[in-house]
């Protein structure tokens, strides 16, 4: 479990994210939605020890503040935006950065093939030899998700879950790998890992998470199921633009189209 | 995958090696290396003005180590064991310790083009060395009393640290290391510890100039045992550093955050890299000079090779640029015989160019 309390995180003299509470459980998706420049990716950086903070964070009951780099290494990967690197790295030697902690929880067998199982995953089987510099914006992005499922291959080790935090994990890529990255991060909650995941597209977000978090100017504006945050008022409030949100009946997952006639 | 395929032995399948794993290729590259420096020692050992030739001291060493009469005459001995031995022995430390420091550097702030000469650590360390020159026998006098023929690279390792040490406060915010502040800081303090260079060059005698004109230029010519002993237990307790800081330094090419999260003590590894490069380069400079270049174009020619890697890159660093410096040597040694120029004239010829070179082809790396 991660849990936040009154949690408050400033950069100089401005106060970016106010007293948020926030809890991730293993086992589930929680997506983190809001306008841009709301405080979601700073709130991120302290659920993940980047930045000090006001109040208290605890990842199954370790004080983020006490925990080691390599402690929290074991518990959690982060997924960045975006990684620029500056060294003509192959994709295997990048992926494969994700085994340097060497707490990825795979059989020992597994170990050496992981980075090609981890490209598979993320549908870039046959890249090993490429250089990570080449490649597409999408693609790079899908490397570092594998690199980071490296990190925390068994969703629990040692009988403690972990976590995936991905920022925006799917904004520079298509349709069918914004899905096939989706069907990763639900998999790793399966298992009985847990996601916190930053994401845009509301309608994705309500389609694959058990949890949505809505952040508005610093604040958590609205946090619990799908069906419940993802409302005509909340959002066009929050979003400060006119939205419709329908729920088709089959699935009973909200969708949400913007008016944008007025 | 066909049916033969899936027949081959176990151990086959795992000798050749992964898509895009090049661990065997450095290791492979690591062995020729070695076997590059025993050559380029050997040839330094019997290259010079006098006729000591290379055949008879492999000849020598073999006699010596069989336990049998050497057919070498004493005066080519003497100059072989006590004159250039030690120039050679010293080749090695100052072309590993710059190469390495060039290498830890670049990884540090995640940009081939970064050096200890750069960000002026050489500048602070060449003003230390300096001042110990001009001022060793008035105002500093108490100093050389103090470290005797250790004054002059712990002069140098004070000026390097100095430099770095303010660098790093004028750049960290918050715990954090800004690159760009740290490269354009360090060329101001460079530019700094330079003009006061300057004020003492220009307080020097003629005596005093002539010693900074030939340490300037850099050159290996002062070789001696008690200074080897000096510098040489500096640069290997500073190179000691390397294998621990490589994984880190790899990490670390995926930005600080990203270390972070793989679980490496970021702030810890920037201090103990920048300390060993610090003492490293300031005991190097110390005893040989301005010796530039060499730290941009062997990590840079490597990367080529065998990846950025720094589990392969800092010792293949070390061999290549240990070989390099000896051949600079050995030129720089007979170009003009049986006068020498200075090492440093030899490098900076073969380096600037290089690194023009790197700039053009890759115009992007300094965007930070």
């Amino acid at each position: 479990m991660i849990e936040a309390r009154n949690v408050t995180v400033s950069i100089g003299r401005k106060t970016i994210v106010a007293d948020a509470d926030f809890e991730a459980p293993p086992g589930s998706l929680v997506a983190i939605v809001g306008p841009n420049g709301s405080g979601k990716s700073t709130f991120m950086r302290a659920l993940t020890g980047d930045l000090p903070f006001a109040g208290a964070i605890s990842i199954n009951g370790h004080d983020l503040r006490n925990a080691k780099p390599w402690q929290l290494a074991a518990m959690r990967a982060v997924l960045p935006q975006s990684t620029v690197l500056s060294f003509p790295f192959t994709v295997r030697e990048v992926v494969k950065l994700g085994l340097v902690g060497g707490r990825s929880g795979a059989l020992a067998g597994e170990q050496e093939r992981l980075p090609e199982r981890a490209l598979a995953k993320v549908d870039l089987d046959g890249f090993a030899g490429r250089f990570y510099q080449e490649l597409s914006g999408g693609e790079q992005q899908r490397v570092q998700l594998a690199r980071v499922l490296c990190q925390v291959w068994s969703p629990v080790l040692e009988g403690q879950p972990r976590y995936l935090f991905l920022d925006e994990p799917i904004s520079s890529l298509d349709i069918k790998h914004q899905l096939v990255i989706m069907r990763i991060a639900r998999e790793y909650a399966a298992r009985g890992g847990g996601v916190v995941a930053i994401l845009h597209d509301l309608n994705l977000a309500a389609m694959f998470a058990d949890r949505m978090v809505v952040m508005h100017r610093g604040r958590i504006a609205a946090a619990g199921i799908p069906r419940e945050v993802v409302s005509d008022r909340l959002l066009s409030h929050v979003f400060e633009c006119d939205m419709r949100v329908g729920v088709p009946p089959p699935t009973g997952t909200p969708f949400v189209l913007p008016q944008t006639a007025s | 995958m066909t049916d033969n395929a899936a027949a081959v032995p176990a151990a086959w399948s795992r000798a050749r090696p992964a898509e895009g794993d090049r661990s065997g290729r450095a290791r492979m590259a690591i062995a020729i290396l070695v076997a590059l420096l025993a050559i380029t020692a050997v040839i330094s050992l019997g290259h010079g003005a006098s006729d000591a030739s290379v055949w008879g001291v492999v000849g020598d060493l073999l006699a010596r180590g069989a336990g049998e009469e050497s057919t070498m005459s004493l005066r080519d001995r003497v100059i072989v064991y006590d004159i250039r031995m030690p120039r050679t022995i010293l080749g090695i430390l100052i072309g590993a310790a710059l190469a390495v420091s060039g290498a830890v550097m670049q990884g540090l702030f995640r940009n081939p083009l970064a050096d200890p000469g750069i960000i002026g650590v050489s500048s602070g360390a060449s003003l230390g060395a300096v001042s110990v020159i001009v001022l060793g026998g008035t105002a500093l006098a108490p100093f050389t009393a103090i470290f005797g023929v250790f004054a002059l690279p712990v002069a140098a390792f004070v000026g390097g640290l100095a430099i770095t040490l303010v660098l790093y406060r004028v750049s960290t915010r918050s715990g954090r290391t800004s690159v760009a502040t740290m490269l354009l800081a360090g060329i101001a303090l460079g530019a700094l510890a330079m003009a006061l260079t300057g004020v003492l060059v220009f307080m020097a005698d003629d005596r005093q100039l002539r010693d900074l004109t030939f340490w300037t230029l850099g050159s290996l010519a002062g070789a001696t045992w008690p200074k080897i002993g000096a510098a040489g237990s500096v640069i290997v307790a500073a190179l000691a550093v390397a294998p621990f800081i490589a994984r880190g330094l790899n990490a670390l090419s995926l930005g600080e955050a990203t270390a972070h999260h793989l679980g490496i003590p970021v702030q810890r590894l920037k201090g103990v890299a920048i300390v060993a490069v610090a003492a490293a380069v300031g005991a190097a400079v110390a005893v040989s000079g301005g010796i530039g270049f060499v730290g941009i174009v062997v990590p840079h020619l490597l990367r080529l090779l065998i990846g950025p890697d720094n589990r392969y890159l800092l010792p293949a660093s070390a061999l290549l640029g240990a070989s390099l410096l000896l051949l600079a040597d050995a030129v720089s040694r007979t170009i003009v015989a049986p006068a020498e120029l200075p090492i440093g004239i030899v490098t900076a010829v073969v380096g600037a160019p290089f690194f023009l070179w790197i700039l053009l082809r890759r115009r992007g790396l300094l965007d930070l």
